[in-house]
C-alpha cells in the first residue's frame, strides 16, 4: 500500500534476501512498510552471489545466533521454498578429509553440529565415501544430510514478491544518501529519488549496513568486504559430483574454504575464494584467483578440467571480522541503543542465506514487543512463480503450448527458456527490466553459450513489449547500455530509385 | 509419430546444400527443421562477399548464396519448419520438436545434423575483471547490426584476428564506429590474408599479435580494457601492459560445434574438432546419423560447406537402400604437422576427400598418405595455415585394399 | 615503404613484396603473372573493393536489406557509401540484384540488394 506522503511505519533499506524476508514477515502486520533498493533489482547485493546452500548448522559456534538462527531456518526452509514456489533440495554435504591431519578437525565439525543439535551427522571412511562420491578423492568425510540447496536469488525474488503482494512497496533505483531523526521521532530518509519519512527504520543495507548505521549514529560498526570468485562449470559435467563437496575448514580463514557446490539448476560451483578487498564493489575476477580455484577443484576430484568453466563470478561477504583477525563474528540484529526505533542488522554472512526467516522474525519480535502489532487478516503466504516450461512432463508441455503458442518458442536454446517465461520475466510485479533481472527470473543466457543465441531475441522481446529506445535496454540498470542506438535513423529518407545522389548535399538531388 | 525418410537438423548452408542434394538423388520426404525464422543460418547475417567463389564462380554476399539454395528448397517444395527447436534426439532416430504448433515427434531412418556451431564466451575462456556491459562475440554483434539495425558501440577493440574478428573490425569501421586495435594472443593471424589486407591494412586498424586482454574495467558500461604482451611460452610480460579507453570488446576467440543433441545421442565426438568422429561416408558412430558443415568441423569458406554436404549425401543415398557397403574399418592415424583430419576412420574403400587443418603456418610443406611404410599419395602444398582448410581427395584405387592409413605433414 | 601481398586473382595466392613511397612503385618481387604485377600495381596507386552493407526496409520480413556495389569501387569511397546508407530507406518487396540507389557520389557507383525481401504479411484477426 502506498502511503500518503511517502510516509511508511516502517522503512526497510536494502533489499536483499534479509530485507525481503523482514519485508514479508512484517506483511503478516497491518502496517505500512517501504523497501528501499538501490540498485535496479532486489538481491543483488551478497543475494545473489553466493553458493545457495541451506547449511546445516555445525560450521557455527554453539550459543551463537549464528548457530541457533541457522538450525532454525534449516528446518523451516523447506516449507518456506514450498510457500513462495522456490526450488529446494536436500542434497547433503560430505567435508573431506585429505589428510590424516584434517581427520581432527572433521570429529571437531561433529562435536560442534552436536552441541547444536544438527541431526544426522556422520563420520564415513574412504569406502563409504567412494560409495557416495566415487569421483571424489578422500580418506575421510563428515556426512551431513540436512545441508540442502536452493536458488538465492529466486528465493530473494520470491520473498519480495509475496511481500509486495501482501501491500509491502518496494522503491528500486532508490539510495539513501542520509537519515534524520525528526523531533517528533520520526525518520526523514533522503533518497536520491525523493523524501521518505518513517516511525521506524531497519537497517539490513548489507554491505553498506555501517555505512547505513553511521547516518544516524557515531558507532563501532564496520564491514569489511571480503570477496569470493566462483566458477560456473557446464551441465554436461554435473555428473562429477552428488553431493557438496568441502574441505575441512581453515580457522582464522575469510571463508568456509573452495568447495564444489551442485546448484539446484544442476550446474557446478567450484569456490568460493576469500580475500579481503578495499572497495566494497569491486567484483572483479582476478587471474590468480581463477587459476587456484581450477587447481583447490582438482584436488577433490582430478576429472575436473577448466575446459568445463562456462563463467566465473564473485560476491562480497560484509564481514565485521577485520583482515588482520579473518573468522567470524556473529550476527549482529539490535535496536540501536542511542536511537529508538533504529535496528541494525550488521555482519550477515554464513549462514545469512539459511537464517534470513529466523533473522526476519527476531527483527519483527523487536518491534511487535515495543508496538503490540496487529495482524493482517489478508496476508497469504503463497505465491506462484514462473512456471519452468522445461521441468514438466511431456503431456503437460503439450497443454501448455495448446492454450499459449508462447511456450513453442524457444528463445534461449542452452536452458530451454520459452518465450512465455521471457514475457513473464519482463512483466514481473517488482518491474525490474534490465536482462539480469530476466536472467535470474527465467535462466535465460545462463547457459553454456552465454547469451549467444537468445540475447539478440530478448532484446526483441523487451523492445516490442516496453517500446523502449535502444539506448534503454540495459545489462543491469543504471550506466549498463547495450545498444548505442540505431545504426540507421529509422526516419531515414526513402529512397527513389535512379534518383541521383550528390557528394555535397549527400541525399536527394 | 510421423515418420520422414531424411531429417536434416539445421537449415543454414550445410543443411540447405544437404536437402538439394537429397532431391538431386530422389530422396523423397525430406525435412529440414530450423529453429530460427529464415533460413540461410549464419549467412543471412554475414553481408560482405567472397561467398560462391569456387561453388558459383563469382563473389556473393553471404545472403545472396543462401538465396541459391533457397531459391531450389522452395521450387523443389522441399518441406521445411522455421521457428522450430529440435529438444531431443534419439540413438533410434526419433526427434522431437517443439515449436508454436505443439510439440511432435518424428521417426527419421536417416538424421543429417547440420546444427553449425556457436561462439566462444569470455567466460570460457576467462578473462579476468569486471562484467559490466559492452562485451560481445563478434557473431552476436554481426546479427545487432546486420539484421537489426543497431549499433552496438563506439570505441572497439577487437580480440581475436579469425576470419569474424577482421570481417567485424571492417564491418565496424563502415558503419561508423572507432576500432582502436585487433588484439591477437598468437603469434601468426589466425584469419585469412585477404581478409587482414582488406579489413584491417585498408582501415588502418593496428593488429597487434602476441597480445591478449588481462583485464576489463567499467562501471555499468565498459570503459577500458588492459592488453599485455605474452612471451614465447604464452606468459605475460608485465612491462608490456596498456590501457585502452574502449566501450565495447568484441571477441572473435573461437568457435564450437554445436554437439549438445548428438551428445545426448550419445553420438562419439572427437576431441579435437569438437564434431562427431565421422568415416567417408560422413556417418557417426550412429549409422543412419550422418554429419556436415560447422557441427563436424568449423569451416572457413561456405562453398566448401555446400561440397561436404553434397559429398556425403553419396553416402546417405547408400544407406536408404541398404547398400552401405563396409569392408575392414580402420581408423585414419594422424601424424605431425596436423591438427585434425576428417574422416577419423574409413569403412570402405571408395572415393574420399579427406579436410585437415595444420598445426602452424608454413611453406613448401608435403602432405603424405601411407600404409605403413608404403607412400600411398603426396601432395605439394606451396603455402599451409591453420586458418586454411585443405581437402585433397584420394581415389578408391589410391584406397584400395589399405589395411592402416596414416596422414601427416613435413 | 615494403609491404608483402598475398595476391587475389588465382587461387595460387603469390606472396608479392612491394617497395614503394606514396603511390610511386620502385620494385616489385615475388609475382609469377602479369595478373599478379597488375593486381599489386592497383594495389598501391587505386585500390578498389566492394563495398558491403546494409539499408532499412519499410514493410519487409527483414528490416535491412544487404548491399553491395555491383563492382569495385575506389578504397576511399567505403566510408562515404556507408554513411549514405544509414541515411536511405527502401520498400519491400525486394529482388537480389535489384538497383536500390544509383550513382552515388556522382560517380557512378550503385548499390544492390544482396537479400531477397518479402513484402511482411500482415496479419488481421
Amino acid at each position: 500500500m502506498k502511503a500518503a506522503n511517502n510516509h511508511y511505519d516502517i522503512v526497510i533499506v536494502g533489499g536483499g534476501v534479509v530485507g525481503c524476508a523482514i519485508a514479508r514477515e512484517l506483511s503478516k502486520y497491518k502496517i505500512n512498510i517501504a523497501v528501499l533498493e538501490k540498485e535496479a533489482d532486489v538481491g543483488w547485493g551478497i543475494s545473489c552471489r553466493n553458493s545457495g546452500v541451506i547449511h546445516a548448522g555445525f560450521n557455527y559456534k554453539p550459543g551463537t545466533l549464528r548457530a541457533e538462527l541457522c538450525l532454525e531456518g534449516n528446518k523451516s526452509f523447506a516449507k518456506l521454498c514450498q510457500e513462495l514456489d522456490v526450488p529446494y533440495k536436500k542434497i547433503g554435504k560430505v567435508v573431506v578429509a585429505q589428510k590424516k591431519e584434517e581427520i581432527g578437525g572433521l570429529k571437531k565439525l561433529k562435536s560442534q553440529g552436536e552441541k547444536n543439535r544438527v541431526e544426522g551427522l556422520q563420520i564415513i571412511n574412504s569406502i563409504e565415501l567412494k560409495k557416495l562420491e566415487p569421483n571424489v578423492k578422500g580418506i575421510a568425510a563428515l556426512y551431513s544430510p540436512k545441508t540442502a540447496i536452493t536458488s538465492p536469488y529466486l528465493l530473494t525474488i520470491a520473498l519480495a514478491e509475496n511481500a509486495l503482494r501482501n501491500g509491502v512497496s518496494f522503491f528500486l533505483n532508490t539510495e539513501v544518501k542520509n537519515i534524520a531523526k525528526l523531533r517528533n521521532s520520526n525518520f526523514k530518509i533522503n533518497t536520491n529519488k525523493g523524501k521518505f519519512t518513517s516511525s521506524y527504520v531497519i537497517n539490513s543495507a548489507g554491505l553498506y549496513s555501517d555505512k547505513v548505521a553511521h547516518m544516524v549514529e557515531k558507532n563501532k560498526y564496520r564491514i569489511h568486504p571480503c570477496r569470493g570468485e566462483y566458477h560456473i562449470l557446464d551441465k554436461n559435467v554435473s555428473w562429477l559430483i552428488n553431493h557438496l563437496i568441502y574441505p575441512v575448514p581453515q580457522t582464522g580463514a575469510g571463508g568456509l574454504g573452495v568447495h564444489l557446490t551442485p546448484t539446484i539448476d544442476g550446474n557446478i560451483l567450484i569456490g568460493p575464494s576469500d580475500k579481503y578487498i578495499k572497495r566494497k564493489d569491486n567484483l572483479s575476477i582476478t587471474s590468480s584467483v581463477m587459476k587456484m580455484l581450477s587447481a583447490e577443484a582438482r584436488e577433490f576430484s582430478p576429472l575436473i578440467s577448466p575446459g568445463y568453466v562456462i563463467r566465473s563470478y564473485s560476491g562480497i561477504r560484509a564481514k565485521q571480522a577485520p583482515s588482520s583477525e579473518g573468522g567470524y563474528w556473529d550476527f549482529v540484529i539490535e535496536e540501536s541503543d542511542k536511537i529508538s526505533n533504529f535496528i541494525n542488522l550488521i555482519g550477515i554472512e554464513s549462514p545469512g542465506l539459511t537464517a534470513a526467516q529466523p533473522i526476519a522474525k527476531r527483527v519483527v519480535e523487536i518491534i511487535n514487543i515495543k508496538e503490540r502489532l496487529n495482524s493482517n487478516p489478508n496476508f497469504n503466504p503463497f505465491r506462484k512463480g514462473i512456471l519452468r516450461f522445461e521441468e514438466q512432463d511431456e503431456k503437460t508441455k503439450k497443454a501448455l503450448i495448446k492454450q499459449n503458442s508462447d511456450y513453442g518458442e524457444i528463445v534461449c536454446r542452452c536452458e530451454k527458456v520459452t518465450k512465455k517465461e521471457i514475457l513473464e520475466a519482463i512483466n514481473n510485479p517488482l518491474r525490474a527490466r534490465s536482462l539480469i533481472s530476466i536472467k535470474y527470473r527465467t535462466r535465460a543466457m545462463m547457459g553454456r553459450c552465454q547469451g549467444g543465441y537468445c540475447l539478440p531475441r530478448i532484446i526483441e522481446i523487451l523492445r516490442e513489449n516496453f517500446n523502449l529506445a535502444p539506448r534503454e535496454i540495459t545489462l543491469k540498470g543504471n550506466n549498463s547500455y547495450l545498444l548505442v542506438g540505431y545504426r540507421s535513423n529509422k526516419e531515414s529518407e526513402s529512397c527513389k530509385k535512379k534518383k541521383l545522389l550528390s557528394l555535397a548535399e549527400g541525399l536527394l538531388v | 509419430m510421423q515418420e520422414k525418410e531424411v531429417i536434416i537438423i539445421g537449415g543454414g548452408a550445410a543443411g540447405l546444400a544437404a536437402a538439394v542434394a537429397c532431391e538431386q538423388k530422389g530422396i523423397k520426404n525430406v525435412l529440414i527443421i530450423e529453429r530460427g525464422n529464415y533460413l540461410g543460418g549464419i549467412l543471412q547475417q554475414c553481408i560482405h562477399d567472397g561467398f560462391g567463389l569456387e561453388k558459383f564462380n563469382t563473389s556473393l554476399a553471404g545472403p545472396e548464396y543462401a538465396q541459391r539454395y533457397i531459391d531450389q528448397v522452395k521450387e523443389k517444395e522441399i518441406p521445411f519448419l522455421l521457428n522450430s527447436m529440435v529438444v531431443s534426439l534419439t540413438p533410434q532416430k526419433e526427434v522431437t520438436v517443439i515449436n508454436n504448433n505443439g510439440y511432435t515427434h518424428y521417426q527419421a531412418k536417416v538424421i543429417i545434423l547440420a546444427m553449425g556451431c556457436r561462439e566462444r564466451t569470455r567466460g570460457a575462456i576467462g578473462i579476468p575483471g569486471a562484467r559490466p556491459s559492452g562485451i560481445y562475440t563478434a557473431g552476436v554483434a554481426q546479427e545487432l547490426i546486420n539484421l537489426k539495425n543497431y549499433m552496438v558501440g563506439e570505441k572497439i577493440v577487437v580480440l581475436g584476428s579469425g576470419d569474424i574478428g577482421l570481417i567485424m573490425a571492417r564491418r565496424l569501421s563502415l558503419e561508423g564506429a572507432e576500432v582502436i586495435m585487433v588484439a591477437e594472443k598468437l603469434p601468426y593471424s589466425s584469419g585469412l590474408p585477404r581478409n587482414i589486407n582488406q579489413c584491417l591494412y585498408d582501415f588502418d586498424i593496428p593488429l597487434l599479435l602476441s597480445h591478449t586482454v588481462v583485464d576489463i574495467k567499467g562501471n555499468g558500461r565498459l570503459s577500458e580494457v588492459t592488453i599485455a604482451q605474452l612471451g614465447k611460452r604464452g606468459g605475460i610480460i608485465p612491462q608490456g601492459r596498456r590501457k585502452i579507453a574502449c566501450d565495447t570488446l568484441l571477441l572473435s576467440v573461437g568457435l564450437i560445434p554445436e554437439n549438445e543433441l548428438s551428445r545426448e545421442a550419445g553420438i562419439v565426438l572427437d576431441n579435437i574438432t569438437g564434431g562427431p568422429q565421422v568415416d567417408e561416408r560422413g556417418q557417426t558412430s550412429i549409422p543412419g546419423i550422418f554429419a556436415c558443415g560447422n557441427v563436424l568441423q568449423v569451416h572457413d569458406i561456405v562453398d566448401n560447406v555446400s561440397l561436404e554436404a553434397e559429398y556425403i549425401l553419396e553416402g546417405v543415398a547408400e544407406y536408404l537402400k541398404g547398400k552401405l557397403t563396409k569392408e575392414q574399418e580402420i581408423n585414419v592415424e594422424l601424424g605431425e604437422g596436423l591438427r585434425y583430419v576428417v574422416p577419423q576412420r574409413l569403412i570402405s574403400r571408395k572415393d574420399t576427400i579427406f579436410s585437415f587443418r595444420v598445426n602452424q603456418p608454413g611453406r613448401k610443406k608435403i602432405l603424405l598418405f601411407e600404409e605403413g611404410r608404403r607412400l600411398i599419395k603426396k601432395k605439394s602444398l606451396r603455402r599451409v595455415n591453420p586458418a586454411e582448410m585443405v581437402r585433397i581427395k584420394l581415389s578408391s584405387r589410391e584406397v584400395e585394399g589399405i589395411k592402416t592409413l596414416k596422414v601427416r605433414l613435413v | 615503404m615494403e609491404r608483402e601481398f598475398t595476391c587475389i586473382m588465382c587461387p595460387k595466392g603469390c606472396l608479392i613484396k612491394v617497395e614503394y613511397e606514396g603511390t610511386d612503385i620502385k620494385n616489385i618481387k615475388g609475382d609469377e603473372c602479369p595478373k599478379g604485377k597488375e593486381y599489386v600495381k592497383n594495389e598501391i596507386t587505386n585500390p578498389l573493393r566492394v563495398f558491403t552493407g546494409s539499408v532499412l526496409v519499410g514493410n519487409g520480413d527483414f528490416s535491412l536489406v544487404s548491399v553491395k556495389t555491383p563492382s569495385p569501387i575506389p578504397k576511399k569511397y567505403l566510408k562515404k557509401i556507408g554513411e549514405i546508407t544509414r541515411r536511405i530507406k527502401v520498400e519491400a518487396p525486394i529482388a537480389i540484384s535489384q538497383v536500390l540507389a544509383s550513382n552515388l557520389l556522382g560517380n557512378n557507383i550503385d548499390l544492390i540488394a544482396t537479400r531477397k525481401i518479402k513484402k511482411k504479411i500482415s496479419l488481421s484477426y
